[in-house]
């Protein structure tokens, strides 16, 4: 299909419509200017749009009540991942309540497809995904995300508790 | 019929514990006669007195002697005298009072089926009874009863007291074999029985004391004069052992086929007063429960206690009226076999304890609906499913008691209470005691 | 009954019974259980404590079987077949009371499936997904045991994950007679243990952990490395000693992570030595010579070994007398052959020196499985050594190095150098040579700080290769090629065939076999592209 502007007298007269969208724009402009509040736009990527908290973004490991981590490494999620991005090695834990810890948990989060499948498959709450997900990097080692960014990276301001507690459940006896 | 001193004859006499007493009682005659026997009339004697194990099983004594491998391999004849089922308490008497009685008879039985070495195991809380035995064995010792060369027959016995470490387990046959091996009391794999391959990899004779000491008086009566006593099925006497809600407990001999209300109403001077008997467990706590109606017709003897699906097992009668509350009597029993249970099949080891868990749930007022179909369920389950008959033993007082006694357990999981007593029953003690080791 | 008289016919062949398991006639042995006519016959049956290696114990209560006629179950493993028995365990009755079994078994288990080694390979989880998937019914609390026990060096138990079925305290009272491990307590608080400063350390304790149905005894070495299920089996053989236990090494892209016994009746039976089991370490990267490492004129430089193995062969070639050659009995009967007829034709020497383990304990053995002879191929190394009629005497390398007579030493070093206690003192008896061209698969500080002519060339292990070993007995066993590990390893046949000036068969050397799971080592480097 082509387009076949026709050139009319009329058509000579642009200058009238330029103007008359300028001045809606700064019409909008001393509106919002006068009611900030109002204002739909955001200075990105200072201010960012807050998500739901249900929104599956960048993952975090969560911390039991005492700030250790939860995970206990039982490499469920790295079984069940269909992009293979999760690398986990394992230790003995001194307690032997905990008996089996993670030292080393990494997400590769470009291989990363968000399907929320570790956090389906994860037994005892150590792992979701969160409403964050705008994360630069100037390279891409830097978007493998080890234990200390993924359960205690600044924004989650200390580590997010899970539900589930290893002491509640020795004395439920389960 | 009524109560008949016949094993029992001289027991009232307080010499007949001793040597001399015995032997003034006519002790150790038969011994003698015995000796002059061949062991196969001996056994003959025997099969022909239908004696019956009077352990709790009930198998015929002659032909478990029979089962003995014919050549002449070294052989074993073991008394069980790990009396521990709850309820029993005749061969505490027997071996008390008539120690002696028990060692004749274990003389004249290990003669008969070729065993040079026997051995009382007896159980570890029997201190007073151990000490008697001990006795009497130096006793019979010294004067030649028991040893090389016995009455100068050329008969060699050894005669040896073995303490257990008190465990239930080590009544079933192969349990007390393996404790006597020195080894942990846990029953063995059956084939191969015992009189096969039992202690020491040896053929095995393990016989209760009352079967043991009844041999005298079948070497006295010979076979058929023993079966002036009992049923044609059911012959001879058999010393019962009552306990419960009755005015005189205690240890009777009746002959069997003896008929029970008579037993709780004539020896025993019937129940408490103003008490309504509301069943018997006829054969000690493994047995199943006979309701107060399937009492009123029941005979003690094998025959009749296996038609009404009990057992006469070891012939502890325990008397249950309408003061008890069944909930609680059974929270009792399964406790005991959460206890004893060796652990070794898993039927048993995790049953035991699961019933036991639910029972005294329901007693702690934590029961739940569906609690008793379970209890069935798992005590169905448990049920012949092992190696020895100890989950039978506590899986068929959980059946009884919850079929014929359902309404009690039920109102007690949807009331929280006892509907006997009205009260929760360990309410008043700490959850933790109960149960915990 | 007794044999009386000798006129008695002749020892003939076992009777054979015929029965009928699961509505198939089959014919077994007299004197066969149930439980082995159904493995004999390939057919399935639930079990936890029947082991074929160990005595019948009878108490999982899982191998329940109908015997027609007989109202009541019965366990297969302890029920003799008699003629036309006809068997099933296929019925509901069966399934209802194995479920139950099950349940019993369950019911106090602690399901720390996540953080359990077992999980993937264990009993209760394949029976459960056979003969459960039901709702528990249990709502009681469950009984609590001792967790993380340490048994001995090498094993650790799980009370409360155990399910008491005995295997193990069996295979100490039956197979290691060692009797550390005994059951205490009783009822539901049973749990295994040793007594009183009497660990599990024998040379046989990781059996144990292979025979455990459920994950109540784990090994210390394998804790926590790996989820089963990411792990690869290969059949292979223990070169850990001459006597060549059939073996199962279990792998992945990081290398290897454990073995585990294979049966042979003829060899092994079901069990294998501890220090078999460590077999794998010096297989994987971090304890390899990953490059040839060649230094002359003080510098040592590392070079590919495809180069390194030519060079060394132009100056071998025709050296004759001047040349020794040193070999360990710890390569395959294919690479002896090519590598000393390689010696006796294109060298042409006669010095050919067979390098033993430890002289003392040569001829020892433990009466069950481990042997002194620490190498898997003695036999094999003798019988091509007298096929090519080399007998020289150690003394007389010795001398040659003395006089100056042997000026090049080639030596095909230990693979397992931890068994051979005297490496140290012979690679410094060995770099008196002017020219030393090691062979070997690890690395070793010592070979790599040597100053003076000497050329590494990193070899191929047991289960990088294919080729046979000849046990102590003299069975010839071939192991076939499992995985790569490092690249870059050469096998003596393709040194020899390096130094002859051949070409390699392309393909081979960089073959990975299927690794599955493959680490994203991309990632890794992609943002420095």
């Amino acid at each position: 299909m082509s387009l076949v502007q026709k050139r009319t007298e009329l058509s000579k007269w642009y200058l009238p419509a330029i103007f008359q969208g300028l001045g809606w724009t700064f019409v909008k402009m001393v509106k919002n200017l006068a009611n900030k509040k109002q204002m739909i736009t955001l200075n990105y990527p200072e201010q960012k749009h807050e998500y739901s908290p249900r929104f599956k973004g960048n993952h975090v490991l969560t911390v039991k009540k005492d700030g250790s981590i939860r995970c206990t490494a039982c490499m469920l999620c790295a079984t069940n991942c269909p992009a293979e991005c999760i690398t986990i090695k394992a230790a003995e834990h001194e307690d032997p309540t905990v008996e089996k810890f993670p030292i080393s948990y990494e997400i590769d989060m470009l291989r990363c497809v968000f399907c929320g499948f570790c956090e389906e498959a994860c037994p005892v709450d150590a792992i979701r995904m969160g409403p964050e997900w705008q994360r630069p990097a100037v390279n891409g080692a830097n978007f493998v995300y080890d234990l200390k960014e993924l359960a205690y990276r600044p924004s989650l301001k200390g580590g997010i508790v899970s539900v589930v507690d290893e002491t509640d459940r020795h004395k439920a006896g389960i | 019929m009524a109560e008949v001193k016949y094993l029992s004859e001289h027991y009232h006499k307080p010499e007949y514990r001793g040597l001399a007493g015995y032997k003034a009682n006519g002790g150790y005659a038969m011994l003698e006669k015995a000796l002059k026997m061949q062991p196969q009339q001996i056994i003959d004697e025997v099969k022909a007195s239908g004696l019956r194990g009077r352990g709790g099983a009930g198998f015929p004594t002659g032909m478990k002697w029979g089962f003995l491998p014919k050549n002449g391999e070294p052989r074993y004849l073991l008394c069980n005298a790990d009396e521990s089922e709850p309820g029993t308490f005749k061969d505490r008497v027997m071996m008390e009072k008539a120690p002696h009685q028990l060692i004749e008879g274990m003389i004249i039985s290990a003669y008969a089926v070729g065993a040079k070495k026997a051995y009382i195991y007896i159980r570890g809380e029997y201190m007073g009874p151990a000490a008697i035995l001990e006795e009497a064995i130096a006793e019979a010792k010294k004067a030649g009863y028991i040893g090389k060369n016995i009455l100068g027959s050329g008969v060699d016995v050894e005669l040896d007291l073995y303490l257990g470490a008190g465990a239930y387990i080590c009544g079933e046959e192969t349990g007390l074999i393996s404790s006597l091996e020195g080894f942990k009391g846990q029953p063995k794999l059956k084939p191969p029985f015992p009189a096969v391959q039992g202690y020491l990899k040896k053929p095995t004779i393990v016989n209760n004391v009352e079967t043991l000491a009844a041999v005298v008086n079948i070497i006295r009566d010979g076979g058929q004069g023993y079966r002036k006593y009992g049923t044609e099925k059911s012959a001879g006497t058999k010393l019962f052992s009552l306990s419960g809600a009755v005015q005189k407990p205690g240890t009777y001999e009746v002959p069997l086929g003896y008929k029970l209300m008579d037993f709780i109403n004539n020896e025993c001077g019937g129940l408490l007063p103003g008490r309504k008997l509301k069943g018997v467990i006829p054969g000690g706590s493994s047995a199943p429960i006979l309701s107060a109606e399937e009492c009123m017709d029941a005979t003690l003897d094998y025959e009749n206690m296996a038609a009404k699906g009990s057992m006469l097992g070891s012939g502890a009668i325990i008397v249950i009226d309408d003061s008890y509350c069944m909930v609680d009597v059974l929270s009792t029993i399964t406790h005991f076999y959460h206890h004893e249970s060796c652990g070794q099949c898993t039927p048993c080891r995790e049953g035991t304890g699961w019933v036991q868990k639910i029972v005294h749930g329901i007693v702690h007022g934590n029961g739940k609906p569906g609690d008793v179909d379970l209890l069935l369920k798992i005590a169905d389950n448990m049920k012949g499913r092992t190696i020895c008959a100890l989950s039978d033993a506590a899986a068929l007082p959980v059946l009884s008691f919850v079929t014929k006694y359902r309404e009690e357990f039920e109102y007690f999981i949807k009331e929280k209470k006892s509907k006997v007593k009205g009260t929760q029953i360990y309410a008043q003690l700490n959850p933790s005691e109960m149960g915990a080791h | 009954m007794p044999e009386s008289n000798n006129t008695a016919a002749p020892a003939t062949e076992p009777k054979m019974l015929k029965m009928t398991i699961n509505g198939k006639e089959v014919e077994v042995k007299e004197g066969t259980s149930i439980i082995e006519a159904y493995s004999q016959h390939g057919m399935s049956i639930a079990h936890y404590c029947w082991h074929p290696g160990l005595s019948v114990a009878g108490v999982c209560r899982l191998c329940m079987v109908e015997i027609e006629g007989n109202p009541r179950l019965q366990i297969a493993c302890n029920t003799a077949v008699t003629d036309g028995m006809k068997v099933n365990n296929e019925s509901e009755k069966v399934k209802d009371a194995v479920k139950w079994g099950l349940d019993f078994h369950l019911i106090n288990h602690p399901l720390d499936c996540p953080i359990c080694d077992q999980a993937g390979e264990c009993g209760l989880q394949d029976q459960y997904m056979a003969y459960g998937k039901y709702t528990p019914e249990m709502a009681e609390k469950k009984v609590k045991k001792h967790k993380v026990v340490d048994l001995g060096p090498r094993v650790v138990l799980d009370s409360e994950r155990c399910i008491l079925c005995s295997r193990c305290v069996r295979f100490t009272d039956e197979v290691s007679k060692t009797n550390e491990l005994g059951i205490f307590n009783r009822g539901d608080r049973a749990e295994i243990g040793t007594f009183e400063g009497k660990p599990l350390d024998n040379n046989y304790s990781l059996n144990t952990v292979d025979i455990c149905p459920v994950g109540a005894l784990t090994s210390k070495d394998f804790r926590f490395r790996q989820r089963v299920w990411f792990l690869k089996e290969h059949n292979s053989i223990c070169t850990g000693c001459s006597t060549g236990c059939n073996t199962r090494v279990f792998y992945n892209k990081e290398g290897l992570f454990r073995i585990k016994p294979r049966y042979n009746k003829d060899i092994n039976g079901y069990w294998m030595t501890d220090t078999g089991r460590d077999a794998y370490k010096f297989v994987n990267k971090e304890a390899r010579l990953l490059d040839a490492r060649v230094v002359s004129n003080g510098r040592g430089e590392w070079i590919a070994p495809k180069l390194a193995a030519r060079k060394a062969g132009e100056a071998l070639k025709g050296a004759g007398k001047s040349v020794a050659l040193v070999v360990t009995g710890q390569y395959m009967n294919e690479e002896y052959e090519a590598l000393l007829s390689y010696f006796k034709n294109e060298v042409g020497t006669d010095r050919v020196f067979h390098w033993i383990n430890n002289p003392e304990t040569f001829d020892s053995f433990d009466g069950l499985l481990a042997r002194g002879d620490k190498n898997p191929n003695t036999k094999g190394l003798l019988a091509e050594m007298a096929k090519q009629g080399f007998t020289a005497q150690w003394r007389e390398l010795a001398e040659g190095l003395q006089t100056g007579a042997i000026k090049t030493v080639v030596v095909a070093g230990p693979e397992n150098q931890a068994v051979f206690p005297d490496l140290k003192a012979k690679i410094m008896e060995l770099s008196k040579a002017s020219k030393l061209v090691w062979l070997q698969a690890g690395k070793n500080d010592q070979l790599e700080a040597l100053t003076g002519d000497v050329t590494l060339i990193p070899l191929k292990t047991y289960v990088e290769k294919t080729g046979t070993y000849v046990n102590y007995a003299g069975i010839a066993q071939k192991v076939h090629k499992g995985l790569t590990v490092v690249p870059n390893a050469l096998s003596l046949v393709e040194v020899v065939a390096l130094m002859k000036g051949e070409e390699l068969p392309a393909d081979d050397t960089y073959n990975q076999v299927g690794l599955g799971r493959v680490h994203n080592e991309f990632t890794m480097v992609r943002g420095t592209l």
